[in-house]
């Protein structure tokens, strides 16, 4: 059952959350995210985890659904879809100690037990509101490929001498803080991020003359600039934020 | 920072970026470092067609991270695209291809990018007295650029063709139309002339294990065959990706990773709160768990010794087992488990029970105060069974651990005085050690007996 990132008008029913809502949810992401590299988790899983997040408040609402707990139980799902198994009892430690600094473990008793148990549930909450639709187009792959083309395309110590891959990478995960993932195409996004990485450097590509397509053209033939630019405005607002929320 | 990736970059955005980067950073002393210099030899190199203020903005702030030296790969990049990994990501065909490169424009990034030690395949289009000059076809060995309509020629000078047998010539081997792949020796760029060799002398050290020479078609590049299948159509370089089986593989990401060396652990951001290198090792999941399971093993062990106690051996035995299967090699556990052995009588279980213990943590008191205890008493035991020679190796150890064991020592003294009686058995045992077999004393005598020594 594959989704794709963007579906048509899905942006239509739903209300704009409020800026309130919009902090909150970046703090959680935050969260999955850092919570994602303590437990050792890839890339692509914690992406999923974020996306199942995202897609989860799109329909329901904070006031009703924790937002840690909805958190904890994507990262356990992702886990499971991403084919990298997490066990509860190390996410609960390491969200537990995220959101608890310097504290000791947690004693394994029956409120620990407890808590394994609203986990699990919760887990089965968002796979029923999400349709049971959580394997999802990520632009991970898109971008490493793309990545490839164009280091063939550059000269190879131009290409040693800038870290444009583990800039765009970097840019690819901070992305996860928003919910781009859900408007836009995994192509785009890649294509976004790479572009940006490849501007901060002022890295010139062949293809610029302005005959033939130019690289990114190519990549993805439906993206325009319009589309790139709003999507990297997105992205640098998400940084923005982290001054006012973290 | 690296100064000359700044440089580029502020060449690239003029002025605006580099006013902007200042204020950014004015308090970052490696830019402080550098900031005369480039002051200095900034030029930037043209008008910029539109102004991204919000971009400048970003690259401003996060200076610090995008241009840290660190994040420059270091070692030396091997793109080679080995045959064997074409399922293990879509191999694609240059995007030079898509992109419908002028001629010329692809003429001059071709000459630029070439170097010697590459890979060149072309065909045979003459053959001279002095070599062959061969029209190039593809690059091999990892620089997919799309040339065959560039009609770019190479010559093989006739010292650079080895001998194929009993051919007087080496040239005659050849004929006009063959496939050949060859080495690059030396490059004109400014006159764009190529002179390739098929020694593998002329190859760089990644690229030395491919054979030069003759090649069938199929054993053409994938990138080159995957160019050709996709020139007659007009395919999107997006729809042939999604095509091509590599692409479906899920071991896609690892290897791609791998391949442009990005890292999976301590994963890059340019987020002020995501430098993982600012975590704490304690908060990290596995460690975490190793503290609780050891919290957890030691209340076993409380449970254990509470019935130890109480004389409930079998209980205290199973508290012990679980506290290890919950955390193996749990310190406090292996103590207790092993002075249970020890009372029970299973010295030697005891003693690797200790030594368990002691290695994880040599400073344990109790650990090393029985170790000795059942050292010396398995010592006993052993002098019993006349294993003298083993027995000793025991005392000795003990008085290692604890040189200030009384009985160890006593009990060593005995057995030396014990020994000294029979010298001969005790030396012909250690020379048996020493051939690796092991006799008892008392054989030893008999044998020394009978044999009239």
């Amino acid at each position: 059952m594959e989704v794709a990132g963007a579906a048509g008008g899905s942006d239509v029913t739903t209300p704009r959350p409020s800026e309130g809502d919009i902090k909150t949810h970046f703090k959680v992401c935050r969260f999955i995210i850092e919570a994602g590299v303590k437990l050792g988790m890839n890339s692509v899983p914690i992406a999923t985890a974020c996306t199942v997040y995202h897609r989860f408040y799109q329909s329901a609402s904070l006031q009703v659904y924790e937002p840690h707990l909805v958190a904890m139980s994507a990262i356990y799902l992702a886990g499971k879809v991403e084919e990298q198994h997490l066990r509860t009892r190390d996410i609960i430690n390491v969200c537990h100690r995220y959101l608890n600094p310097q504290s000791e473990p947690l004693e394994l008793d029956s409120r620990f037990w407890d808590l394994r148990d609203s986990v699990v549930q919760c887990e089965l909450l968002i796979l029923r509101v999400l349709n049971f639709q959580v394997s999802f187009q990520h632009p991970h792959k898109y971008l490493l490929h793309y990545l490839v083309s164009l280091q063939n395309l550059l000269n190879r110590h131009a290409w040693r001498r800038t870290p444009i891959a583990k800039t765009a990478w970097a840019l690819l995960r901070d992305s996860y803080h928003g919910s781009l993932c859900l408007r836009h195409p995994p192509q785009h996004i890649a294509v976004a991020v790479l572009y940006l990485a490849v501007e901060s450097y002022g890295v010139e590509v062949p293809g610029d003359s302005g005959a033939g397509k130019l690289w990114w053209q190519v990549f993805s033939d439906d993206l325009t600039k319009p589309i790139i630019d709003s999507i990297i405005s997105e992205l640098l607002q998400l940084y923005d934020l982290e001054a006012k929320c973290i | 920072m690296d100064r000359d990736l700044l440089r580029q970059s502020l060449t690239y955005h003029g002025h605006s970026l580099f006013s902007l980067l200042k204020c950014e950073q004015f308090e970052n002393p490696d830019f402080k470092l550098i900031v005369a210099n480039l002051t200095k030899t900034l030029h930037p190199r043209k008008e910029k067609s539109y102004e991204n203020a919000s971009v400048e903005q970003f690259i401003a702030r996060k200076a610090d991270l995008l241009f840290a030296p660190i994040w420059t790969s270091s070692s030396a990049a091997n793109n080679y695209i080995n045959e064997e990994t074409e399922d293990l990501y879509a191999i694609m065909p240059p995007v030079e291809q898509f992109m419908d490169v002028p001629f010329d424009e692809r003429r001059d990034l071709f000459y630029r990018d070439i170097e010697r030690g590459d890979v060149v395949i072309g065909r045979v289009n003459s053959i001279r007295d002095f070599g062959l000059f061969i029209t190039l076809v593809c690059l091999g060995g990892g620089l997919p650029r799309n040339i065959e309509d560039l009609e770019i020629t190479a010559l093989c000078p006739v010292r650079d063709v080895p001998s194929h047998g009993n051919h007087d010539n080496p040239l005659s081997y050849y004929q006009v139309g063959d496939l050949i792949r060859a080495g690059v020796k030396d490059m004109d760029r400014y006159h764009g002339k190529l002179t390739v060799s098929l020694y593998s002398s002329s190859l760089s050290p990644q690229l030395s294990n491919l054979k030069l020479g003759i090649i069938s078609s199929d054993e053409m590049p994938v990138h080159y065959r995957h160019s050709v299948s996709t020139a007659c159509s007009s395919h999107t370089f997006d729809s042939v990706l999604q095509h091509t089986l590599g692409f479906a593989n899920p071991a896609t990401v690892e290897f791609l990773l791998g391949k442009l060396e990005i890292g999976e652990t301590e994963p890059p951001s340019l987020m002020r709160g995501l430098q993982s290198k600012n975590f704490l090792e304690a908060d990290y999941g596995t460690s975490i768990r190793k503290r609780q399971s050891a919290s957890w093993a030691l209340k076993c062990v409380k449970i254990g010794v509470d019935h130890f106690k109480s004389g409930c051996h079998v209980e205290a035995m199973n508290e012990y087992n679980k506290a290890l299967e919950i955390d193996d090699n749990n310190v406090e556990a292996l103590v207790a488990r092993g002075a249970l052995y020890a009372t029970k009588g299973s010295l030697t279980k005891a003693i690797d029970d200790f030594e368990l213990a002691l290695e994880s943590c040599p400073t344990h008191r109790n650990a090393r105060k029985y170790l000795c205890q059942t050292l010396v008493e398995r010592g006993g035991q052993l002098e019993e069974e006349e294993k003298l020679v083993t027995a000793e190796h025991l005392y000795r150890k003990a008085l290692t651990l604890d040189d200030t064991f009384q009985e160890a020592d006593e009990a060593l003294k005995k057995l030396q005085q014990h020994i000294q009686v029979r010298p001969w058995s005790i030396q012909h045992s250690y020379h048996s050690i020493e051939k690796g077999q092991f006799f008892s004393c008392k054989n030893i005598e008999k044998i020394v007996c009978t044999k009239g020594f």
